[in-house]
């Protein structure tokens, strides 16, 4: 690599004034509030995201939230063959139940769809819980509901730009789990020699069959919203804390379709960072929370 | 290794047919981020679908000498068959979709408490295909495998080079207790230990070694992101794998310049 | 430097002569530091607010009356489950309840506000015009039934800029990098925003069963049903938080929210569900211009 090229003055610089920002805002305060003549919206974008999001065209609406709680009945969890029906239900109930309110939260608020949801699952011995908070955004200007129906989504504002300039849409959340109790055999009884390294046919079974199981439900979902294709898929698995011979497989993603004629290349540059990464001072990391 | 026949390899379970099919009629899925998926299509790959592979070994401990450092041979097949195992039905996966590659492989090792002496091998990653349709295969006809990210994958194909596969070589060794003697006479210095000294090396080189084979397999020109590990798994701390991971990459036939970088300094977090 | 004139409200002696002294103390970062400085704002000092209340975090108003500060006693939301067996015995719960425990929320509503109102007159007696990168943390201290609210940030001037109109300095959990883009997306600072919604739940006999997975005849309909007296009381709670938010906000709007909620069990299917929303008023006092799309880059390392 040849040296660097020097940065001109004016390299990418916008013509903005801090300093003069800073106290036409300071006089703003001083004043009485101006009627911005907008709704009020609440967001918990990010100043970034909501740059990028004004960048093509959308703004934040409202702070929305889904939550739902699904039952799991005493006695699912003592060890058994084989899945275990009940949870995953739960789980996938408890998902499209938590899915759902966010919709509802969304349309009433005018939103076209949520982005940057924040997923959270929890399964417990006796209920399987998801929480989903995100902002609902809307194309600028825009009154009423779109024409295409509400998507909700994880990606972050950011990423939903980028995708949008590349000529995908969001359409929906996909999730899938599956709960499978280990293999009944204990490993004592089927090792006569146990200086034999051979693989056990039964437990990889089990366990790769629930894997495939959790991801195909996931890719069920994605198929009935309409989509081409999932992104940013998280896959997690393990045992449950309170059954240890319980074991969750659960996937779920974005799922996206092309909306553009073609996929719209987006032509990225190498560049060489002069600094180590920084990261700067978070009020919320002093919170603890 | 199962020969694939028509219909789906023998040794993947029933529940993936599904799902390959479901990839195989369009659908695509990927645990890429978004930057990544990006990237992937700029270099003219769409990704097909996310391929797993898994197995379940038993990871008996042979006899221990007490008194010699040496490899345990046993143990070291049995963590690559291993590893193998889970790789080939991932590749299997990516196989049946008629991809050209993975991307972004994982190699994960779970221990569950119902099986001891037994664990969970799984290696996962994203199956990608060149959208030009000309096939981008390694040299042994099979889709290539890599752990590089969205971005080195970039990154890479910008060089002009491109993955072969996913190579490995792996080494159990056991280290020798000391006797009594030896410690008592060492006692209070500060010296090399040349056993050890010895054991430790021999065990890495032959990990990188069988690594390098790997390579040489695959027809490649060299080997990216060389890592090694070490683990004793459910052993104790006298005995430890070195696992030697790297990408095998080759060069393309196509020239491609190496566009030059512009240094910025980020000015923000 | 000012040098206040007396000290303000009740305020430490200490806080005052703090603000005396030349040098300025700030919990800002170099980074941020060098940001504030770029927008013309001066560091004045570091402030700070608190205030010690007395707490309980459970009981109904009619049980216990010394129980925590119970002004009002039970108003706003309310919903109420009744139980679809007929008459079975004494402990069966035939009836639930989810309601708003209207007096822990203007406990909280108190403690907050008395320790925010006390950081904002250190802030406005050294002089200050805002401030920023605030903190607010509240904590159980020593024993139980003790809670302690803080609110922190650094008070910083407006470089040839007015003093805000009524002495009350504006705030924002924001600083450095983050308040100036905020600026400079035409967006002031008004104030930190925060609320608390808290929902008791008397749990009816289905969520009892429900929730302790109890067997029995009384485990009503399929399995895997949803708990429809929890899933409401968690809705409820965030929806409380936000209309609350909403309805201070005046024409401002609420910028970098957070919503955490959280889940305290009693036993028996009774918990106390809690949704703290914390956020930036922030108000336009310019028109937007949208950034050109940002150049997409690969760092090389």
């Amino acid at each position: 690599m040849t040296g660097p090229e020097p940065l001109g003055p004016d390299a990418g610089a916008d013509s903005s004034d801090p300093k003069a920002d800073m106290r036409s805002a300071a006089d703003a305060l001083a004043g009485p509030a101006r009627n911005a003549g907008g709704a009020r919206t609440t967001s918990d974008l990010s100043i970034d995201e909501e740059l990028v999001l004004h960048s093509i065209g959308w703004e934040p609406v409202e702070l929305v939230s889904g939550v739902s709680i699904h039952a799991v009945p005493v006695g699912v969890w003592n060890w058994g063959q084989g899945e275990i029906g009940y949870a995953s239900a739960a789980y996938a109930r408890s998902f499209a139940a938590a899915v759902d309110r966010l919709h509802q939260a969304c349309t009433h608020a005018g939103g076209h769809g949520v982005v940057g949801v924040h997923v959270e699952w929890a399964v417990e011995r006796h209920h399987i819980e998801v929480t989903l908070v995100g902002t609902a955004v809307r194309p600028v200007g825009s009154t009423g509901i779109g024409t295409d129906p509400v998507f909700v989504s994880d990606l972050s504002g950011r990423d939903f730009a980028l995708l949008h300039t590349a000529g995908w849409a969001p359409l929906g959340l996909a999730a899938g789990a599956s709960f499978v109790y280990a293999p009944r055999r204990s490993m004592g009884a089927t090792m006569k020699q146990s200086g034999q390294n051979v693989e056990l046919t039964n437990f990889t079974e089990a366990m790769y069959a629930a894997r495939e199981a959790a991801m195909e439900r996931m890719q069920a979902a994605a198929l009935a919203l309409g989509g081409t294709g999932v992104v940013e898929v998280k896959v997690t698995e393990g045992p449950m804390e309170f059954a240890r011979h319980a074991v969750g497989f659960t996937a779920y993603g974005t799922v996206v379709r092309l909306v553009a004629d073609e996929h719209r290349h987006v032509g990225a540059r190498m560049v060489l960072p002069l600094d180590d990464a920084q990261v700067g001072f978070d009020a919320a990391s002093l919170r603890g929370g | 290794m199962s020969d694939t026949s028509d219909g789906l390899p023998q040794d993947l379970p029933e529940g993936a047919s599904k799902r390959l099919a479901e990839l195989e009629h369009g659908l695509f899925t990927s645990d890429l981020s978004v930057n990544e998926f990006l990237l992937i299509k700029e270099v003219g790959f769409h990704p097909v679908g996310f391929v797993m592979g898994s197995s379940i070994y038993h990871t008996g401990i042979q006899t221990r000498k007490w008194g010699q450092s040496q490899e345990l041979t046993k143990l070291t097949e049995a963590m690559y068959s291993a590893r193998e195992l889970a790789m080939t039905r991932m590749e299997e996966e990516a196989l049946e979709l008629g991809a050209d590659g993975v991307v972004g492989v994982r190699l994960d090792v779970n221990y569950y408490e119902w099986g001891k002496d037994a664990a969970e091998f799984i290696a996962v990653g994203t199956a990608v295909k060149a959208e030009n349709g000309v096939s981008h295969r390694n040299k042994l006809g099979k889709p290539f495998t890599s752990d590089l990210s969205g971005q080195d994958f970039w990154t890479l194909m910008q060089t002009g080079h491109i993955p072969q596969g996913l190579v490995m070589g792996t080494c159990v060794y056991h280290i020798a207790h000391r006797g009594l003697g030896a410690t008592l006479g060492s006692a209070g210095q500060n010296v090399e230990l040349p056993n050890f000294t010895q054991a430790l090396y021999e065990a890495r080189e032959l990990a990188m070694t069988r690594m390098q084979d790997e390579a040489t397999e695959l027809g490649a020109s060299g080997i990216v992101g060389v890592r090694l590990e070490e683990k004793s798994h459910q052993w104790g701390s006298h005995t430890i794998e070195f696992l030697s991971l790297g990408t095998a990459v080759v060069k393309t036939s196509d020239e491609v310049t190496l566009p030059r970088p512009t240094t910025i300094i980020s000015l923000d977090n | 430097m000012t040098v206040p004139a007396e000290p303000a409200g009740d305020l430490p002696e200490a806080a005052v002569r703090r603000f005396a002294d030349g040098a300025f103390t700030s919990g800002l970062t170099v980074p941020d530091f060098a940001a504030c400085l770029q927008m013309g704002l001066e560091p004045v000092g570091f402030t700070q607010g608190y205030c010690v209340m007395q707490w309980q975090w459970y009981g109904m108003p009619q049980m216990g009356g010394g129980f925590g500060y119970q002004w009002g006693g039970v108003r706003g939301y309310s919903e109420t489950f009744n139980c679809p067996h007929g008459m079975v015995s004494q402990e069966h719960r035939a009836w639930g309840q989810n309601y708003e425990q209207s007096w822990l929320e203007d406990a909280w509503a108190s403690g907050f506000s008395t320790a925010y109102e006390r950081m904002l007159d250190e802030a406005g007696a050294a002089g200050a015009h805002g401030i920023v990168g605030v903190v607010d943390t509240s904590a159980p201290l020593a024993d139980m039934g003790v809670v302690e609210f803080r609110v922190q940030g650094t008070a910083v001037r407006v470089v040839d800029g007015p003093a805000p109109a009524d002495g009350r300095p504006w705030s924002t959990y924001l600083a450095g990098q983050r308040l100036a883009k905020l600026v400079e997306a035409g967006y002031a600072p008004v104030s930190i925003a925060a609320t608390v919604a808290s929902v008791g739940l008397w749990a009816n006999c289905v969520t009892q069963y429900q929730t302790e997975g109890t067997a029995g005849m009384f485990r009503t309909g399929n399995p895997g049903e949803e708990i429809v007296q929890t899933a409401k009381a968690h809705t409820a709670a965030r929806r409380i938080a936000t209309e609350r938010i909403r309805g201070q906000l005046g024409p401002d709007s609420l910028h970098g929210a957070s919503l955490r909620t959280t889940h305290r069990a009693q036993g028996e299917g009774d918990a106390t569900i809690e949704a703290v929303l914390r956020g930036n008023r922030v108000r336009r006092f310019k028109d937007f211009d949208p950034m050109p799309a940002p150049r997409p880059t690969v760092r090389l390392l």
